[in-house]
């Protein structure tokens, strides 16, 4: 591959690294702590690209100046010169073929043209529902009792971990608010929320089965924000720890911006 | 003869003319995908294919970054640090030079993918084959930032961390210790091998940024090889393998082996994943933490590109048992057997 087809892979694959930092697209991929790295990777590219290229046209100018200079005086000498000059400049790494180079144009179609959505239904059917992460953590450890209020606003992690582990019953009589999509699993209605730790390739669901059947209406991944009660003591190892849920109301919403909880 | 004289430059400049270099191909690429943009997501509307390439964007946006830092850092060892100072720095005997590449595998926070441009260019600077792989091994998983992670994730479990520091530490010198032995300088291409010309105090800034570039280039492709491999298996790994581990501790070592080569997981997030599976006694998981940031499908192919395909077939299964081994025994001594 060239070096100046090179240069602008690298401007593009950098382009589209800011590109979805700026957008807002880099939540549907990795959690909210790596946007720094991401721009600075993107910059850090863009600058690589950029520089390389003003200096082969720096390069190049002068060149061509030099042996138009030289060309009047000296003849074909002065071009051999030229062309071994040239092969210093570019010296070392790209001697061989660098096929491998052409792989960087996925990324970039797949950021531009595609852009992924988040991982949704699919994601929470493909993978059994895991343990909470905080989970293996909290066995039996004293959940702080809730806060007061008529609805509490809760994660949908914290609500699966506390209804699996929290033998103090902090949860029982409590209206909970939560949010989440709707998963379809045989005749079940689950909401559920992916939780991720670094990025979407570590995603781990956290469901709740939504029971009466006001959910049953909407199809897979649509966003529900539900308020309800969950059904004591039915979050267990069997069903992956995923809590029955009583809903009082249920309510359509939009995709939030950030799909994970983490 | 004049009309021979005449002609040749005729002709070249119609070869010239002809000739289509990848800049053309490039451009034709990206105005086919822009004209087919509509197929292309319609394409990509199958449930699993949606996952697959949202796992995939996940994969290099989460990866690049680190891969960016470890190009530069090998921009700057380059352009900065004479090969007469490393060479002054390490031990003389490769023995001894693998045990401390090992340790200063601590000063890297990065993940794998930034180790690999680093442990290059020491190659390429007159460092020791053995010790340069040692740093390979060991940056990832030894650093600051995974062992807190590691800590985050098993809270009250501080044995977890010592006996993942223990285990990928034990990996990595093994393995230098094992290259230093049996290891054939062939086996690396020589491009890898390649040593820069000292550099002139003028040049210095051209020459890390020029490093820099070409390492982000040739890494960045086989990079994207490996999340294509791991996002294709994230997908097509059957989740029931995570179920069936709880009480047969010899198969949860294989199965969390091969998973974490399969996953190809950040060293920072693995721990994470491991602590999630309560299912799986912890000797399982420690082999998934000491295993994944050693060898897995990411690293292979950048290994693959960046020290030849030779080198990778012999080093990655060689890494492969060498992690199983480090960590089941230091697993069976410090967490106190298969519990």
């Amino acid at each position: 591959m060239k070096r100046e087809t090179q240069n602008v892979l690298l401007i593009l694959l950098g382009g589209a690294l800011v590109k979805i930092v700026v957008n807002g697209d880099y939540l549907r991929y990795v959690k909210p702590a790596q946007q720094p790295w991401i721009i600075a990777g993107g910059v850090v590219m863009l600058v690589l690209g950029a520089v390389a290229i003003l200096r082969d046209l720096v390069a190049a100018r002068a060149a061509a100046k030099a042996a138009a200079l030289e060309s009047e005086a000296v003849g074909p000498e002065a071009r051999e010169s030229h062309e071994g000059h040239d092969h210093v400049d570019d010296g070392h790494g790209h001697a061989h073929p660098a096929c491998s180079a052409w792989l960087l144009v996925v990324p970039v179609l797949a950021v531009f043209l595609v852009a992924p959505p988040a991982l949704g239904a699919d994601s929470v059917t493909r993978t059994t529902a895991r343990v909470p992460q905080s989970a293996a953590t909290t066995s039996a450890a004293a959940f702080p009792p809730l806060p007061a209020g008529k609805v509490v606003e809760l994660a949908m992690n914290e609500v699966v971990t506390r209804a699996g582990w929290d033998s103090n019953g902090t949860m029982n009589g409590r209206t909970i608010g939560m949010s989440g999509f709707v998963v379809h699993e045989g005749s079940t209605t689950l909401l559920a929320r992916l939780v991720i730790s670094c990025c979407a390739a570590d995603a781990a669901p956290v469901t709740v089965h939504l029971k009466g059947g006001a959910a049953d209406r909407f199809p897979s991944d649509t966003w529900l924000r539900v308020t309800g009660q969950v059904v004591a003591g039915t979050a267990d190892e069997n069903n992956g720890y995923t809590p029955d849920f009583a809903p009082a109301t249920v309510e359509r919403i939009a995709a939030p911006k950030d799909p994970y909880e983490y | 003869m004049k009309i021979l004289v005449d002609n040749a430059p005729e002709q070249k400049r119609r070869a010239r003319r002809i000739r289509v270099t990848s800049i053309e191909i490039l451009c034709v690429v990206l105005l086919v995908a822009i004209l087919a943009q509509g197929r292309l997501q319609d394409l990509f509307d199958v449930p699993a294919l949606r996952t697959g390439a949202t796992v995939f964007v996940a994969v290099c946006v989460q990866a690049l970054p680190f891969l960016v830092l470890g190009v530069l850092i090998s921009g700057a060892i380059a352009a900065f640090v004479p090969a007469r100072v490393l060479e002054r720095v390490l031990p003389k005997r490769a023995g001894a030079a693998v045990g401390v590449a090992g340790l200063a595998g601590v000063a890297l926070p990065g993940c794998e993918c930034a180790s690999v441009p680093v442990a290059r260019r020491l190659i390429g600077q007159g460092v020791a084959p053995a010790a340069a792989l040692t740093f390979l091994l060991a940056a990832p998983a030894v650093n600051p930032v995974v062992l807190v992670a590691t800590a985050v994730a098993f809270p009250g479990r501080p044995e977890m961390v010592l006996a993942r520091f223990l285990g990928s530490l034990a990996t990595s010198m093994v393995m230098g210790w094992i290259w230093a032995r049996w290891g054939k300088l062939s086996w690396i291409t020589e491009r890898a091998m390649r040593r820069l010309p000292d550099v002139e105090p003028g040049q210095r800034w051209k020459v890390f940024a020029e490093t820099a570039r070409t390492d982000l280039v040739e890494a960045g492709g086989f990079l994207v090889l490996g999340a294509l491999i791991s996002a294709t298996l994230n997908v097509l790994v059957p989740a029931k393998w995570f179920g069936v581990l709880a009480d047969q501790v010899v198969v949860g070592v294989i199965v969390m082996a091969v998973l974490a080569v399969v996953l190809a997981l950040c060293s920072e997030a693995d721990a994470f994943v491991a602590a999630s599976l309560t299912a799986v006694p912890m000797l399982p998981k420690l082999v998934f933490l000491v295993v994944g940031p050693a060898i897995d499908v990411k690293l292979f192919a950048l290994q693959a590109g960046t020290f030849g395909k030779s080198f990778a077939v012999r080093f990655a299964p060689v890494t492969f048992v060498v992690a199983l081994a480090c960590a089941t025994m230091v697993g069976t001594l410090a967490l106190g057997g298969a519990r």
